[in-house]
């Protein structure tokens, strides 16, 4: 090969190295931009006077004085659009029975429509559900639902050879020459006046704990779960996992049996996490009995059997790389072999045990299927630290694949979803971050 | 010392929650379908009686297992239980006993773009079967049906086979399974050849409910018999209950509970 083909091939080389970095940041751009866009808007958002209603109702927090006159500025233009309501309802008794039937059906869609929008209207029954006492708390949903007020969604049929297509239909229309043509455009008109659309900054969203089926209110007890369940799977497998390390590299005598339990562990890191999640249902809950239910506990020890295999392969690691003259020079002074592993070995073999911990401990932190068995529940209040026995928890990985498709008004509440999966990378990386600097001050202290 | 402090409030945030240490936990599995109305009685009555409930929501199957192995304390379910699981809760010394909270009528649903209003039994029991496999047959469009079922461990599942179907009929295996009543309606609502089965509380505007033999489900129709494709729901528990397991199932017969079972879109007793 002569210069010139080694230096394009070289040339090309480098190019295909930046190119698939390039790949690989717009990859991860493309996915971490929605999550950080949509899980933001959690948090920051445009509230109207229905979130701040609920946070004074449900939380006491917010100032009760300026919301009151909030309230009432709101209610002087809702109170127009009831009379025209009851002005309606009025002109119906009028009416022809066969017209009166007609209306009655477009003007209760109506209604539900205007209670989706600002909540129960006067002559309600007072609901049981939170989700149903207020409006759109959110600004962007209420301009949502005012489209369902002033358009009513048709399909059409007309060629029946193709499924139908889907046509908006001005309400309004429906209702020309009665008294409640008039409710349209006022509403349309006024809207931002009854709901008084304001910037918010809901901190609660990641303090509070959720209202009706996190219809309302944070997540709090599901980022409170994943913690629980991350750090108890880290409390039982890390220490486990370091003592299983030294024993492979310094004890274990080289044969058939050791060979064994090797391939096994390595075995063991590649098993998919529902195995570990039936293994956990089956044996620390129905054998061991370690909990009366599902427990935090449960899903720890689950974590904690999914999360070992690489723990002990990255120590395994970590301290196969210590330079073999430490260990020759801690033997030399006469020092015996435990305590050569103890004071010379593992504080040099740290930052690379860490590593590893901190990696299991992200993936602890993010499974589902293990703890869907073993420890996670859709809806429960925050536990506090003696209840890690006896009683499941929430947990933000399993939360969010039950908003995604088990809740019954999924599509309502995609923002609390996305503020979960926010929070959930957002904790991995802190965990990730937090392992860096610990590492690097070992590090350091051990060059120093 | 910042740190440290820091370090402090950290651990003193989760050991808030301590206080209710003392406190019995509930703990709720099974049925999807229940599940809604399991959650909102579950706030409702932590709120009232302080007692915490959790609610899980793996299915009917998973619900019964899950009291048969005594992880749970009261199993959801949308069916009854089977002979099979009855013994197998005698066998390790449960004594499941059933209460019935709620009906549900079960919707067939299909794309709000599908001209078809109403299907037979019949029609529908061919469809499942795979002997109808385009609308044109049932006087829709010429499209292809896609056949939505639910998974095995699913009492919604049972009841519609024991309901529509008929116990023994094969499901044709072109039928796609999905694994919650929330994932059937997504499937439905985006595809606009497929039919499914919910359950009434589940129902919204992103799908088309058919009438089944000419009667559309409702609160109403459920109520008074005239559609018939409705089952009760159940919770089962260990033996008949007693302190705040029996204040929870009497629950959904106090006015509150009833309220919040037909606000949910269930019908109550």
């Amino acid at each position: 090969m002569n210069i010139g083909t080694r230096k394009i091939l070289d040339r090309s080389f480098t190019a295909v190295g930046i190119g698939s970095i390039i790949v690989m940041a717009l990859a991860l751009m493309i996915v971490v931009v929605p999550i950080v866009y949509n899980g933001i808007g959690a948090v920051f958002f445009t509230g109207t006077v229905e979130h701040r209603k609920m946070l004074q109702a449900e939380f006491s927090r917010g100032d009760s004085q300026y919301l009151s006159s909030e309230v009432a500025s709101s209610n002087r233009y809702r109170a127009k659009v009831y009379e025209m309501l009851t002005g309606f309802e009025a002109e119906l008794e009028t009416m022809a029975p066969e017209k009166k039937a007609e209306y009655q059906a477009k003007y209760s869609q109506v209604r539900t429509a205007l209670q989706a929008l600002l909540g129960p209207l006067p002559g309600d029954p007072e609901p049981m559900l939170t989700r149903f006492k207020y409006g759109q708390t959110r600004w962007e949903k209420a301009e949502e639902k005012l489209h369902d007020l002033l358009y009513e969604s048709k399909w059409d049929n007309t060629n029946p050879d193709v499924m139908g297509k889907e046509y908006f239909v001005n309400r309004a229309i429906g209702f020309e020459g009665t008294s409640l043509s008039r409710l349209f455009p006022y509403i349309n008109e006024n809207l931002e006046k009854m709901l008084l659309p304001e910037f918010t900054l809901y901190w609660g969203f990641i303090t509070d704990s959720s209202v009706d089926s996190h219809f309302f209110g944070g997540i709090w007890p599901e980022i409170q779960g994943t913690f629980f369940l991350a750090i108890g799977a880290m409390l039982f497998a890390f220490p486990l996992g370091v003592v299983a390390a030294v024993y492979f590299t310094e004890y274990a005598r080289p044969g058939f049996l050791n060979s064994m339990l090797r391939s096994a562990n390595s075995t063991l890191a590649g098993v998919p996490s529902i195995v570990f999640g039936m293994f956990g249902l089956a044996f620390f809950i129905n054998t061991m009995k370690v909990s009366e239910s599902k427990s935090v506990i449960a899903g720890a020890l689950t974590l904690a059997i999914m999360i070992l295999p690489t723990i002990i392969r990255a120590s395994e690691e970590a301290i196969l790389a210590v330079p073999k003259t430490y260990r020759e020079a801690s033997l030399s002074l006469g020092s015996t072999k435990w305590n050569t592993i103890a004071t010379v070995i593992l504080p040099a073999a740290l930052p690379g045990i860490l590593t590893g911990g901190v990696i299991s401990l992200g993936r602890a932190a993010g499974e589902t299927a293990p703890i869907i068995f073993t420890a996670a529940v859709s809806v429960g209040s925050a536990i506090g630290l003696a209840d890690v026995f006896s009683s499941p928890t929430p947990a933000l990985s399993w939360n969010i694949y039950n908003l995604a498709s088990e809740h019954e008004a999924a599509t309502q509440i995609r923002h609390v979803q996305y503020g979960m999966v926010l929070a959930l990378v957002t904790i991995v990386l802190l965990l990730n971050l937090s392992a860096i600097v610990l590492r690097a001050r070992i590090s350091k202290k051990l060059k120093g | 010392m910042i740190k440290k402090l820091l370090l402090l409030g950290f651990f003193l945030s989760f050991a808030v929650g301590t206080a209710y240490a003392d406190v019995k936990t509930l703990v709720l599995d099974g049925s999807t379908t229940v599940g809604p109305v399991a959650k909102s009685l579950a706030t409702y009555f932590t709120k009232k009686y302080g007692v915490r409930v959790m609610v899980s929501e793996s299915g009917s199957g998973n619900g019964a297992k899950s009291l048969i192995n005594g992880s749970c304390t009261i199993a959801a379910m949308s069916r009854t239980m089977k002979d099979a699981e009855i013994a197998a809760a005698r066998k390790k010394g449960v004594n499941p006993v059933a209460h019935v909270i709620a009906f549900d009528g079960l919707a067939m649903v299909v794309h709000p773009g599908n001209p078809v209003r109403s299907l037979s039994k019949a029609q529908i029991s061919s469809i499942y079967r795979g002997t109808i496999t385009n609308w044109k047959e049932v006087g829709g469009a010429n499209a292809r049906i896609v056949v939505i079922q639910r998974e095995s461990n699913s009492g919604t599942q049972e009841s519609f086979k024991e309901l529509v179907t008929g116990k023994s009929m094969q499901i044709t295996g072109s039928a796609e399974t999905q694994s919650s009543n929330g994932a059937v309606k997504t499937r439905v609502s985006t595809t606009p050849s497929a039919i499914g089965f919910l359950g009434l509380g589940f129902v919204d505007r992103s799908v088309k409910v058919s009438a089944v033999n000419g009667v559309l489900p409702s609160i109403k129709t459920v109520k008074n018999g005239s559609y018939k494709v409705t089952r009760p729901l159940y919770l089962y528990t260990n033996g008949q209950p007693s302190g705040p397991v029996k204040q929870f199932i009497d629950l959904p017969n106090t006015v509150e509970g009833k309220a919040i079972i037909s606000e949910l879109g269930f019908v109550n007793r």
